[in-house]
């Protein structure tokens, strides 16, 4: 089930008449969340039920069991053995083909035709997303960082809580528990903050399903295109997967506020950074944050001297997170490789003086460069192999193309980088603070009403969330 | 204040309290029953608005199915008459290539000439694939079913390029508007039962949007932006275009004075379907309907039409598209149960302008075989037929009025006179 569609429409319109009509106490609002959530996710395939509420039963078990245990080694053995149930669901589901084929490959570079079983099986939706939030539950209980809570059904339902079940954000159990354990009641003035989130979210998601247009012709152009298609495509694309991803995590947000709930932000207008840190700072923050915490740290941070080769390998896997595929190994490795390249140049004399200078045209510089890089980024993200990103790049920077753009290219370049910029201001401003705006009940409602009416009269040329297949 | 707590009992104390929770309960409970009235009144009347706005956009555009597919919309209408007719009833279905090129009144004519009373049907329509063609022939068998009546012969036509993934890939953005103007509720039932989703997704569309889907509007005004691109045309001759709208106009100007009565219809029943014949018709239409096809056999319009096929069917490439082709094999399967007889026609091509590679040739030639197969029908292969010359096309695909469909109309009475 997809925000975006009138399915969900029907489904959040029945269980508002429950959750805020008919279910007025704690523990039914509970169980009911549990039933909507599995619903909402069932309705995509309920033959993954099983597998959401086994790791969330699993970890819920071996959490209070990590309390309970009395020696060191006892807590160490149960975390692992979280680690094994979760990044082993993951690694079947989602690693297990790319692995067999990989090996396949490699044996063939020694003229070994090998013929292993693979798995074809279906990835289920958002599985990245719940064995990362199921797992930090443990980890934390493990280093004492909280304590396990009890109560079954609210792990379960916090879990499994259906505005960020299929693409996040990953929520900490100490983020949602308590909330789940203490519902709150909606404001008016937060729910119209989730009623604006929700709307910015669909326009974006909207707009993002435009930009796949041109960002489809230019990753998988089944003709020959000119130079200004192939950079708009490109730029498309980042706007795409932000449209898309920020989209989705918007609704989340609002969805979660009408419910009572508190989503912390995902995103911070990445395209507004000022360096490859800068930019991991304002992408993805709960996955960013995530990988920071338990992997980057546990590989020993900034402590042992392996910075460098921390950060490489926290990103290389980051990349992993996103597919099973070499390109987004790739597109890790590159963000490894410049997140490295920035802390050595910040080290320097000359770029220490660089950075602290408040001049504009050194920022405007410095948001260019960043964002150039990230849309070399992007290139290794999207393209279908590497070959095809290496000649991508190759062809954007060559100007070679024997095609000549036209005036619709050059218009269509202006409308993709105008998309982006007025969907980060917009953000920009919401992140500032839009209760003046949400106030003024005219001016409000009446955008509310035309930013649903441009939403119901663009049609979805894809109708899928990039994000789902994380 | 402070001696009435210190004088009050134990067990009024906790009686006290637990009113005193009931009544913070209660207080709970209703201001959650308020907010939540609040959020459900907003989402309603903002979507509520914005699914108006949508509607009234329609009404005011005459985007509906009879603005869209007037001519199916009619032909449906008509079918409950249809049913009831006491002769014996012929129908070829196909696409706007039996529109133009089938001539009911006249086969009907040529029929009689030949002993056979018949009543004969043009249900050719533009702009359906077989998949949309599909949910249209199960109307037609209902209707038929209804009234345990079964036609002496159905003539299906198979036409090459409408089976095409170029065809079916420019057909995605109304694939759903067309799906709800032509499925019922049970069959869109059974999609959701399928596919919730897109079940939801289609009840949406046809019962709150006007049957108008937000993918049909982005299409229609994103080709207006942003024009696919196309390749370069070749000029056509000034005085030609000229001259074309000057017997255009007067052709026009004939039928109203021909036909005073005629009242505006897409699927004319008192025709069956069909278009004028030239016996209708005064000499002086005749031959101003001969000078203004001899205006489209100019090459660089016929140049131009060919690329327009190319660009928008695949025409001489012919890659088929999997779902259009088992689309194509329901719709005889449909038809079957409703007729006495069913053929299979591949119309003639216009082979002047229009010619295959060998390789889409033998795709087509794979195409026939697994249609032929599934419904264990042979189809007749037109394509080729030499009484049909390049000047009796007014494009290079749609026969003309008053030659190209009389001379086929013939061939497929002498064809099919055995079966009738």
């Amino acid at each position: 089930m997809i925000f975006n569609t009138p399915l969900f429409f029907l489904f959040f319109a029945i269980f508002i008449l429950f959750y805020g009509f008919a279910f007025l106490r704690q523990k039914p609002k509970v169980y009911l969340i549990l039933v909507g959530s599995l619903i909402f996710y069932g309705a995509w395939n309920y033959r993954f039920i099983p597998l959401l509420v086994g790791s969330g039963v699993a970890d819920y078990f071996i959490a209070l069991a990590i309390a309970n245990a009395t020696t060191q080694s006892k807590k160490k053995w149960l975390v692992t053995l979280s680690l094994v149930i979760n990044l082993g669901i993951l690694g079947l589901f989602k690693y297990a083909d790319f692995v067999l084929y990989s090996v396949a490959d490699f044996l063939l570079l020694f003229n070994y035709q090998a013929s292993l079983p693979v798995l074809e099986w279906v990835l289920p939706v958002g599985i990245s997303f719940y064995t990362f939030q199921s797992l930090s539950y443990t980890i934390d209980v493990y280093r004492g960082d909280m304590k396990p809570r009890k109560g079954l059904v609210e792990f379960v339902a916090a879990l499994s809580f259906f505005p960020q079940l299929v693409a996040g954000p990953i929520l900490r159990a100490r983020q949602i528990l308590p909330q789940m354990h203490k519902i709150a009641l909606p404001t008016w003035q937060t729910a119209k903050h989730g009623i604006l989130l929700i709307t910015v979210g669909l326009i974006k998601k909207t707009g993002a399903d435009l930009l796949a247009i041109p960002a489809q012709k230019a990753f998988e152009a089944k003709e020959a295109i000119s130079d200004i298609e192939l950079w708009t495509g490109v730029i498309a694309f980042a706007g795409q997967i932000y449209g898309d991803f920020s989209g989705y995590t918007d609704m989340a947000i609002g969805l979660a506020l009408l419910l009572g709930f508190q989503i912390p932000l995902n995103f911070r207008v990445p395209y507004f950074a000022l360096s490859p840190v800068d930019f991991w700072r304002r992408w993805h923050i709960s996955l960013s944050s995530w990988l920071r915490d338990y992997l980057y740290f546990s590989l020993g941070g900034n402590r042992t001297g392996h910075r460098t080769r921390n950060v490489f390998i926290t990103m290389l896997l980051g990349g992993l997170w996103h597919g099973a595929a070499w390109t987004f190994v790739a597109w890790g490795a590159f963000h490894g490789a410049i997140i490295t390249a920035t802390h050595y140049f910040a080290g320097l004399k000359f770029f220490e003086s660089f950075n602290s200078k408040n001049n504009v045209g050194i920022k405007i510089l410095k948001w260019f460069i960043t964002f150039y890089l990230v849309l070399i980024g992007w290139v290794l993200f999207r393209a279908a192999d590497i070959d095809t990103a290496i000649q991508m790049l190759i062809d954007m920077h060559t100007f070679s193309s024997t095609v000549e753009g036209d005036k619709t290219a050059r218009v269509l370049f202006v409308i993709v980088i105008f998309w982006i910029a007025i969907t980060h201001i917009v953000d920009y401003f919401i992140l500032k603070g839009s209760e003046k705006f949400e106030n003024k009940k005219w001016l409000f409602w009446s955008t509310m009403i035309f930013a649903h009416i441009l939403c119901l009269f663009i049609g979805e040329p894809s109708d899928e969330f990039i994000y789902f297949q994380f | 204040m402070s001696s009435s707590i210190s004088n009050s009992k134990p067990e009024d104390s906790v009686m006290n309290q637990t009113k005193s929770q009931e009544f913070e309960s209660d207080y709970i409970a209703s201001q959650q029953r308020r907010v939540y009235l609040k959020i459900s009144l907003a989402l309603f009347l903002v979507m509520a608005t914005a699914l108006a706005s949508v509607r009234l956009f329609t009404y005011l555009n005459e985007a509906s199915a009879e603005g869209i597919m007037g001519r199916v919309v009619e032909a449906r209408k008509a079918l409950p008459k249809i049913v009831k007719e006491e002769k014996d009833l012929v129908m070829m279905f196909g696409s706007s290539m039996v529109g133009a090129g089938f001539s009911p009144r006249q086969f009907d004519q040529q029929a009689k000439e030949l002993g056979k009373d018949v009543k004969s049907f043009n249900f050719g329509f533009g702009g359906l694939n077989p998949f949309f063609q599909d949910y249209l022939s199960r109307r037609i068998q209902e209707a038929f079913q209804a009234e345990n009546r079964k036609m002496k012969l159905v003539i299906i036509e198979f036409n090459p390029f409408q089976a095409s993934q170029t065809r079916w890939n420019g057909a995605v953005p109304i694939v759903d508007s067309f799906l709800t103007m032509l499925a019922t509720d049970k069959e869109l039932f059974e999609i959701a039962l399928n596919d919730p989703e897109r079940g939801a997704l289609l009840f949406n569309i046809k019962y709150l949007r006007n049957d108008i889907s937000a993918e049909m509007i982005t299409s229609f005004f994103g080709r207006e932006m942003f024009p696919p691109k196309r390749a370069k045309r070749f000029d056509e001759p000034q005085e030609l275009l000229d001259k074309r709208r000057e017997l255009g106009n007067e052709l026009n100007e004939l039928f109203e004075k021909e036909y005073p009565d005629f009242e505006d219809a897409r699927w004319h029943y008192g025709w069956q379907g069909g278009g004028t014949i030239p016996e209708e018709r005064s000499e002086r239409t005749i031959q101003v309907f001969k000078e203004y096809y001899e205006t489209f056999q100019d090459d660089s319009m016929k140049k131009n039409r060919r690329l327009r096929r190319i660009e928008s069917s695949g025409i001489e490439s012919l890659h088929f598209e999997p779902l259009l082709v088992e689309s194509f094999i329901r719709i005889v399967e449909n038809f079957k149960p409703v007729a006495e007889r069913v053929e299979i026609v591949m119309m003639p091509r216009d082979f002047k302008w229009i010619n295959y590679t060998p390789e889409a040739q033998a795709r087509l030639d794979q195409a026939v075989m697994q249609i032929e197969k599934a419904t264990s029908l042979k189809i007749n292969n037109h394509q080729l037929l030499d009484k049909i010359t390049s000047d009796m096309y007014r494009d290079v695909t749609h026969l003309t009025k008053y030659a190209g469909d009389v001379t086929y109309t013939h061939h497929l009475v002498e064809e099919f006179a055995e079966h009738l």
